[in-house]
């Protein structure tokens, strides 16, 4: 399907054409371009595809705005607008369905530029959900500034038809509504009903009113309706299009361009080391250069002798990630759990969890570390005492926890000030100093990262004791060099 | 009470139980029904034996190949997974699953937090009030709000239950969707390491968070007298750091530590304190405009063990097998009835295959009960199914 773009095409296009192909400024991506482009082009409209992609992702990951509130949609517009494409601004600004020439042409390319970006994100899974996030809040931004008669155009050509329920039925159960519902004025929107798992975001945050397997929507909650199908749409493409991989790749002007695109996101994923860390040394380590949160379930496995199933999963892998070997590793676990249990029952329950973590049980893949995200976004439970402390801790535990390790007073209020606004990473970067007393500002995106940061300090290998103004530019570096290495991955899941 | 609860017993008796009182029929076409479209035979059946040798990706094709295969394995355990594309023997790790019910479990365990009679693998008549209270917001909401008919409840043996609902339409649900049902029912959220793991917001509460508290409201009184949340110097320090007003906290703290030690008592004057406090000081309500139902919830909502119902592939123990370490059957019971049941009047293997016992009648007539309303259960998902298999070749047909 999407290969299309680089056959031979007889048509050329023409303006009429176009009207007809792009009516409106919200497109749900059905049907793959195929006219002829230059490759210059071609080169160009996925840059500044990508561009706009990432341009998202600054706003809600490095600026820490709220997705989808005004100062955020206000930072992606200015910031499309000072890089030059003034075109993506005014598609996400006020989306609608003139029939300008200027109109037809930003359409046109934000069309191809979409089909180009799929193919450079199909590859690997991890890319697939990049993409899809960022597409879905480019998706939600467009459609969230909708003019109503837009919104009403758009689901005509796209063919949907909802009909609204009746005033008697929806007399029935205002008051539900107005509890229910996360809108002003209730009793003046019209409502409509819709299959519950045609909304899981809204039933997910408990936003919407659902009775009977039904859920009562207002008009301008149908982007979830919607977001919901075209996620799903886009998700099957990406695997399409990565079946079409090889055909396309016969083209080496285009393997260049498109694997070129997106190195940048391929940060470590710690899942071969090379050095052998001794177990013996982990006591040790821990204290010195394990993040808080490894630290957390390090000191609770030997005080308790025991974790539940979420923190063997985060600890036994991050061990993997430094080094640890899976003979050790067993001989580690089997030790402390051995204190509260005997012998047989640790090889029958808990020694296959450790074996599959190192790829040896079950499906046999060699399982990475968890990055911070996946352990900030992870459920934590009762009993449970992994996930990311600076997000799973009550910050009077947090400052317990702190000053039991003697951080000092101001650093200690940093730390817990910027966990309690939210910023994990940075609180955790702040702790990185405060243990090591250097002000380094590294961006920690993941556990195993902290661990050899660390490792480097204590070896000697960063020099720490530099200049003041030397300093400053090296702190800059870092950040900027982190910054980019930061997986964005999903970040819109757990903003919501 | 029972005289032995003889594990080494359980080779010579398993044989025995399985054959007279599994109710093999039932169950069989329970599974059947709920593999529909599929074949009996794609659905994972998982066995623990007596050495704890695991066995997974068995499958039976019908009732008659289920008793011989009980009859040569004798499972401790038995578990059950997903409906695949295939026999699971065949594919094992390339197999697609394709349907599986949608499943919740609820332990005891989970509220070491909260309760005080018992803790870890203990539980006893006073904890299993929080079952009941579990049992009927989650019944009450998968049928009002989620509209699903068929749902099963099961003691899970131990110190739980699970619920399996066998709708069509939650049979194939996707993972995002049981992961949104599960966020949706899931109240309480942190570890060990967060004190208040209820936060409610300052919107108006939604209608399934208010209509829980009304069902949470008709027992509380009850366990708060059970468990006495509030009657020690330590429990009291638990309620104080679930209030995040300082000032707050110190007037109630002054107050109830000087009262007697009834929680019951402690907990109206608290009610009263809050109440006061509320309406003098009219800009502390952004901070604790739902403390009460906060605190009401993280005492008494359900715990779920969300993972288990958000994985498609998670294995399950099944209904009327048999408890290992207790001996306990894991019988079906009516959600309006769990109140009225008692641990120690669910019927276990001893008692069941002993006459001399002492329960042995009760307790057969309680195995007859459970039966009997797994049996209507299952009656009405056949009928679910047969209607709906009619409307689909209808449809079909207006094409």
């Amino acid at each position: 399907m999407d290969l299309k773009i680089k056959r031979k095409s007889t048509r050329t296009a023409h303006s009429s054409n176009l009207l007809e192909n792009y009516p409106h400024d919200l497109q749900m991506y059905k049907v793959p371009p195929i006219e002829n482009i230059r490759l210059h082009e071609f080169e160009t409209l996925a840059l500044e595809r990508l561009t706009l992609l990432r341009c998202l992702a600054t706003a809600t990951t490095l600026k820490g705005l709220r997705i989808y509130s005004n100062e955020w949609r206000e930072f992606v517009l200015n910031e499309l607008r000072s890089q030059g494409l003034k075109y993506y601004a005014n598609l996400c600004d006020i989306s609608g369905f003139g029939t300008s020439e200027a109109d037809l042409q930003a359409r046109r390319k934000d069309h191809i530029g979409h089909f180009i970006l799929r193919l450079a994100y199909c590859r690997t899974e991890e890319l697939r959900r990049w993409f899809v996030a960022r597409e879905l809040e480019l998706f939600k931004l467009r459609f969230m500034t909708m003019k109503s008669e837009a919104v009403v155009e758009f689901f005509k050509i796209n063919k949907l038809c909802y009909t609204n329920i009746s005033e008697e039925e929806k007399n029935e159960i205002i008051g539900c509504l107005r509890e229910s519902t996360m809108h002003q004025k209730v009793d003046s929107l019209k409502f409509y009903k819709v299959k519950f798992y045609e909304v899981l975001d809204l039933v997910k945050s408990r936003k919407v009113y659902i009775q009977g397997g039904y859920a009562y929507i207002p008009d301008k909650d149908f982007i979830s309706v919607l977001s919901a199908q075209y996620r799903i749409h886009l998700k099957q493409s990406l695997v399409v299009a990565c079946h079409h991989l090889g055909e396309i790749e016969q083209d080496e002007r285009l393997v260049g361009l498109l694997k070129g695109l997106h190195q940048s996101y391929s940060g470590d994923d710690y899942s071969d080391t090379k050095v052998v860390v001794p177990i013996e040394t982990l006591d040790s380590l821990s204290v010195k250069s394990f993040p808080l949160c490894m630290r957390q379930l390090h000191e609770q496995l030997r005080l308790s002798h025991h974790l539940k199933h979420g923190g063997r999963l985060q600890y036994g892998l991050f061990l993997k990630g430094i080094g640890v070997t899976l003979e050790d590793s067993l001989r580690f676990w089997r030790d402390e759990f051995t204190k509260i249990m005997d012998l047989d029952k640790f090889e029958k329950q808990y020694a296959y969890n450790i074996r599959y973590n190192y790829g040896k049980e079950g499906s046999k893949k060699n399982y990475s570390p968890f990055n911070c995200l996946k352990i900030i976004n992870n459920n934590v439970g009762p009993g449970d005492c992994h996930g990311c402390p600076y997000r799973h801790c009550d910050p009077s535990n947090l400052k317990n926890r702190l000053k039991g390790y003697g951080i000092e007073h101001q650093a200690l209020h940093d730390i817990v000030d910027m966990a309690k606004r939210g910023h994990f990473q940075i609180a955790c970067s702040k702790y990185f100093d405060a243990a090591h007393n250097t002000e380094l500002g590294l961006g920690i995106n993941h556990p195993n990262q902290y661990f050899e940061e660390s490792q480097k300090i204590l070896k000697g290998e960063n020099k720490v004791e530099i200049k003041k103004e030397t300093k400053q530019t090296t702190i800059k570096k870092e950040q900027s060099k982190q910054m980019e290495d930061i997986d964005f991955d999903e970040i819109s899941e757990w903003n919501e | 009470m029972v005289a032995h609860y003889d594990e080494n017993l359980l080779s010579d008796m398993l044989p025995v139980y399985y054959t007279r009182l599994f109710p093999q029929n039932i169950f069989c076409r329970w599974l059947a029904c709920g593999n529909s479209p599929q074949p009996l035979s794609n659905r994972e059946l998982s066995f623990t034996l007596a050495d704890d040798v695991y066995i997974r990706y068995l499958s039976i094709s019908n009732q008659k190949e289920f008793q011989a295969l009980l009859q040569k394995k004798c499972p401790y355990k038995l578990d059950i997974g997903a409906v695949y594309n295939n026999k699971p023997s065949i594919s094992r790790h390339d197999a697609v699953v394709l349907a599986r019910e949608l499943v919740f479990d609820i332990d005891l365990t989970d509220y070491d937090e909260v309760r005080t009679c018992c803790q870890e693998a203990k539980v006893c008549d006073k904890c299993w009030k929080f079952m009941v209270i579990a049992c009927e917001i989650i019944h009450t909401s998968l049928k009002d709000d989620f509209g699903f008919q068929n749902i099963l409840w099961v003691f899970s043996g131990r110190r739980g239950i699970h619920c399996w609902v066998s709708d069509f339409e939650a049979r194939t649900l996707d993972s995002p969707g049981r992961g949104a049902i599960a966020d949706y029912l899931c109240l309480i959220i942190g570890g060990d390491n967060q004190n208040k793991k209820v936060h409610l917001g300052v919107d108006n509460l939604h209608s399934s968070i208010r209509r829980s508290i009304g069902i949470i409201d008709k027992y509380f009184d009850e366990v708060m007298l059970d468990q006495e949340f509030i009657g020690t110097p330590e429990r009291l320090q638990k309620l104080l750091k679930m209030i995040p007003d300082e000032t707050l906290r110190d007037i109630v703290e002054n107050n109830l530590t000087k009262m007697p030690q009834s929680s019951l008592e402690r907990w109206k004057s608290f009610v009263n304190i809050y109440d006061t406090y509320l309406r003098e000081n009219g800009n502390a309500i952004r901070k604790i405009k739902y403390l009460l139902e906060e605190i009401k919830i993280q005492y008494c909502y359900p715990r779920l063990d969300v993972n288990v119902t958000k994985g498609f592939n998670h294995l399950l123990k099944s209904p009327f097998s048999i408890h290992p370490k207790t001996g306990k059957v894991s019988v079906v019971f009516k959600p309006n009835n769990a109140r009225n049941m008692k641990l120690d009047e669910i019927p276990t293997i001893y008692t069941l295959l002993d006459d001399s016992s002492p329960d042995n009648v009760q307790h057969q007539n309680n195995m007859r009960s459970a039966v009997k309303i797994f049996q209507e259960v299952v009656f009405s998902l056949e009928k679910a199914e047969a209607m709906r298999r009619r409307n689909d070749a209808n449809t079909t047909l207006e094409f």
